[in-house]
């Protein structure tokens, strides 16, 4: 029988788990245990819906609305003193419930805080830009545009990064395999040569571990090399390299290990 | 032999030429010897002056960021080295806190200490790099050799330690593998102590050199609200008036124990980056010596542990694998399922001598993380370039693209 | 009139060697191998390293050229992306002809450890290669070693004839 494989979901899985195992939870402590947070977290709640709030690993994670980020960001910005942008980007979810995760990870300088701001979007939703608060934003959005297809609203360039514009698919979905798919396979040698070379120059070989030592066409034995195409027996002569031509070349005399001084001590 | 067909399309091919103005597109890259790497450059031109960048990267994007989410924790450390090839134990130790303080663990100060000469001689031969390359873009070429002699010094010292000259693979979560060999101190203290004299040599080149200062000082200039706005972290955070050092304000390892100042400027241009990263030299040397005597004050202790203790997450010593049928299970559990870290996510941020380096991980309790975000400070050093390079001179571009320390396998991942 | 310090009736005669068309021409080829920098990833900083103090290629006559049109050999040290690919068979059509191609590190010579949808897995699949180091990466001694076997090879071709048509198309 061929095992089921999901198709939502096509990343490397473990292979077996104990059918009691129960995965333990990293600790979450409450946001009142730590002053800062907990007037910063005042001074957001004051203004926006605050779905849930914790401290997990020094650090506070908020949950909020999508519509509200732009005004969340501007106001950690302006009154919280949450300077610096360090990172966004999106989880994908869609296999569990069909919604992506947006991540927003700020730092503020001065209080030595940082405060990671999340919410949920559905599939085909837009996320708000936050490009005129924080300029690191602008690639931020574009990678998260790249990599999942997630767009934002009023982003000066919203196109691909990483991947070259003609590319098809986002990489970092949990339906796109880690090698690939056909188009991805295939890419450069349809660019370069054109779909007709495809049966020419073949495959691509993902075995990158794989030597054949008895096929003199394409690998050969250093020490050991014979002709290209001959049979390889398995008794064939050491082929000593010489690093010059036999009679040495006419202006430098023939190097020999005896005479010449070898340096062993690289601090010298 | 006739030119091989191909399909490729004139080189513009992307680029919409509908202006009727009298602007030049210039393409810089992607390979272009003092690009540091892959990036390309639309620069739209006003006769020599810049009015519109556009970095163009990916051309080093090789999806690590998927690769994590295929591989167990400890196989992704060697693809970490890869990402800041410069500096490769910094990643690697970027990665290791990060599931260090997901899974909760403590390392032993013996560990640490190692793990603390491994960073620094990697900022060290980061920072050497760094001057020996953009000294080279910038015409002196005597110093791209003085840097690069003292940076194979350094090598030499990782190579024994590890047996890598780049890609170190060092530390491993919850620990080092190996405690240093018997000539490192010595080879260290060496080094050490010809390195006020190697640094003195490259700032009497430079310092006063015309052309040097004509091409760093006031070329490049970031602000503070620049600076903040575009995500800046490191030396170029540094440089433009904000004193942000993660060792110092959210120390990790024994950074609280070691004594050492954190160099700024708030200028912002070239030539203030370049006294940031020669003051860091000698910063991170002052670090050395302190951790050369609390390394010898471990041995005086008997501190001999080198891996964090946890059975759940962590193998035990080869010893204990070779002669405990227990240690040899889970031993194997651990190398062929993985661990599995608990349900839960976490951001650490590390000081890479590039800047803020931060893994983010979430883990469903599976052997694979379910996403691992890689925040490599070169990433948001390119995209400044957007908004700093309008304005300057063809001849600047060079001079500021060696000054951000860019990365590409860490802008691209 | 400047004395001649050399006693030409001495060591051997007169300073002249004789020699076939083959082998000067390939004595001069595989001792000026100019090498385009095509550093790409890890490998480069090797690379460079390998032309800096330590290593010192200026001593094989082996120079880094930025230019293609100016290069010989080809270096790609590095892996290769889907992105950059076509960027090098346009670098590679403009180094003139006799060119070498070697492909520095496990990247380039099979997509190495990153077997994933970006990277090109070998870039033979590209461009025609002559020789594959071996090493992720490759130690810069691994270089040196390549560049002489390289040279090895060039002087076991025959110079006269044109280059036969390497693999691929």
């Amino acid at each position: 029988m061929r095992a089921y494989k999901p198709k939502d979901n096509v990343q490397a899985k473990a292979y077996y788990t104990d059918r009691f195992y129960v995965a333990p939870q990293v600790p979450k402590s409450a946001v009142e245990t730590d002053e800062v947070f907990a007037s910063d977290l005042e001074a957001i709640k004051a203004k926006f819906e605050v779905k849930d709030a914790y401290i997990q690993v020094e650090q506070m994670v908020i949950y909020i609305n999508a519509h509200d980020i732009y005004g969340v960001l501007e106001l950690m910005r302006d009154e919280l003193q949450y300077t610096q942008l360090s990172e966004m980007s999106a989880i994908d979810w869609l296999a569990k419930d069909n919604t992506f995760e947006i991540f927003y990870q700020m730092l503020s300088m001065t209080k030595r805080k940082r405060i990671r701001v999340k919410y949920f979007i559905e599939n085909g939703q837009a996320v708000d830009s936050v490009e005129k608060l924080f300029r690191s934003a602008d690639w931020s959005e574009r990678e998260m545009f790249d990599m999942f297809g997630i767009e934002a609203n009023n982003h000066p360039f919203m196109k691909r990064i990483l991947m070259p514009y003609d590319w098809q698919g986002n990489p970092l979905l949990k339906t796109y395999p880690l090698e690939g798919d056909e188009f991805a396979a295939w890419y450069e040698v349809d660019k370069i040569y054109g779909k007709e070379a495809r049966d020419i120059i073949g495959p691509e070989l993902r075995d990158t571990a794989r030597v054949d030592r008895y096929d003199s066409e394409r690998f050969s034995r250093l020490g050991f090399e014979v002709p290209k195409g001959t049979k390889i027996t398995g008794d064939e002569e050491p082929h000593v390299e010489s690093y010059q031509e036999e009679s040495g070349v006419f202006m430098v005399t023939k190097l020999d290990k005896e005479s010449s001084k070898v340096i062993d001590d690289p601090q010298r | 032999m006739a030119q091989v067909k191909n399909r490729l399309t004139p080189f513009f091919e992307n680029i919409t030429f509908d202006r009727d103005d009298n602007e030049l597109v210039l393409n810089f890259g992607p390979q272009h010897p003092s690009a540091h790497g892959q990036l390309r450059l639309m620069l739209h031109l006003q006769q020599e002056q810049i009015v519109k960048a556009h970095p163009d990267i990916g051309y080093l994007h090789r999806g690590m960021e998927k690769m994590a989410e295929n591989m167990i924790y400890n196989e992704f450390m060697p693809t970490t080295d890869r990402m800041d090839y410069i500096a490769s134990s910094s990643n690697n130790y970027g990665f290791a806190l990060a599931v260090e303080k997901l899974i909760g663990l403590e390392v032993p100060r013996r560990a640490k200490v190692i793990r603390m000469f491994l960073l620094e001689i990697n900022r060290l031969m980061s920072h050497l790099f760094w001057l020996a390359t953009t000294a080279l873009d910038i015409g002196a070429m005597t110093v791209f050799l003085f840097a690069f002699r003292e940076r194979e010094y350094l090598m030499d010292i990782i190579e024994g330690y590890c047996g890598a000259r780049l890609t170190h693979a060092a530390i491993r979560i919850g620990g080092v593998p190996l405690d240093i060999q018997d000539s490192f101190l010595g080879q260290l203290r060496v080094f050490l102590d010809k390195l006020p004299q190697n640094i003195k040599d490259y700032e009497d080149l430079l310092d006063s050199n015309r052309i040097w200062l004509m091409r760093m000082e006031e070329v490049g200039t970031i602000s503070t609200e620049m600076a903040l706005s575009w995500g800046c972290t490191g030396p170029m955070l540094r440089a433009s008036g904000v004193a942000w050092d993660i060792r110092k304000e959210e120390p990790y390892e024994l950074y609280d124990e070691v004594e050492f100042n954190v160099p700024f400027s708030d200028k912002g241009d070239n030539f203030a980056r370049y006294r940031i990263y020669m003051e860091e030299m000698r910063e991170s040397a002052k670090i050395l010596y302190q951790c050369i005597e609390m390394y010898e004050k471990c041995e005086k202790d008997g501190q001999t542990e080198l891996m964090a203790h946890a059975p759940k997450y962590i193998s035990a010593p080869k010893l204990d694998i070779m002669t405990q049928n227990y240690s040899l299970m889970q031993h194997f559990v651990l190398v062929t399922q993985g661990m599995r870290p608990p349900v839960g996510e976490v951001y650490v941020a590390t000081e890479s001598p590039k800047g803020e380096l931060g893994f983010y991980i979430n883990s469903q309790g599976g052997p694979y993380p379910y996403r691992l975000k890689l925040r490599a400070p070169s990433f948001w050093h390119t995209g400044i370039l957007t908004d700093l390079l309008p304005g300057h001179y063809i001849p600047d571009v060079v001079s500021i693209i060696g000054t951000t320390n860019i990365v590409f396998g860490e802008v691209d991942r | 009139m400047a004395q001649h310090k050399v006693n030409y009736t001495q060591d051997g005669g007169l300073p002249i060697a004789l020699t076939s068309v083959d082998k000067i021409v390939n004595w001069g080829r595989s001792n000026s191998l100019w090498a385009m920098t095509y550093g790409l990833a890890c490998c480069g900083i090797e690379m460079m390293a390998a032309g800096a103090s330590r290593y010192d290629f200026d001593r094989f006559g082996t120079i880094f050229r930025a230019s293609p049109r100016q290069s010989d050999v080809m270096i790609v040290a590095g892996t290769l992306t889907k992105k950059h690919s076509e960027f090098i068979k346009r670098l590679y059509d403009q180094m003139t002809e006799p060119r070498w191609v070697i492909s520095m590190g496990s990247c380039a010579n099979t997509g190495g450890m990153f077997n994933t949808y970006a990277t090109v897995q070998g870039v033979d699949r590209i461009i025609p290669v002559d020789l594959y180091l071996p090493g992720c990466a490759p130690r810069p001694e691994t270089l040196q070693y390549g560049v002489m076997l390289l040279q090895k090879k060039i002087r076991a071709n025959k110079a006269g004839n044109a280059q036969k048509a390497k693999r691929l198309m």
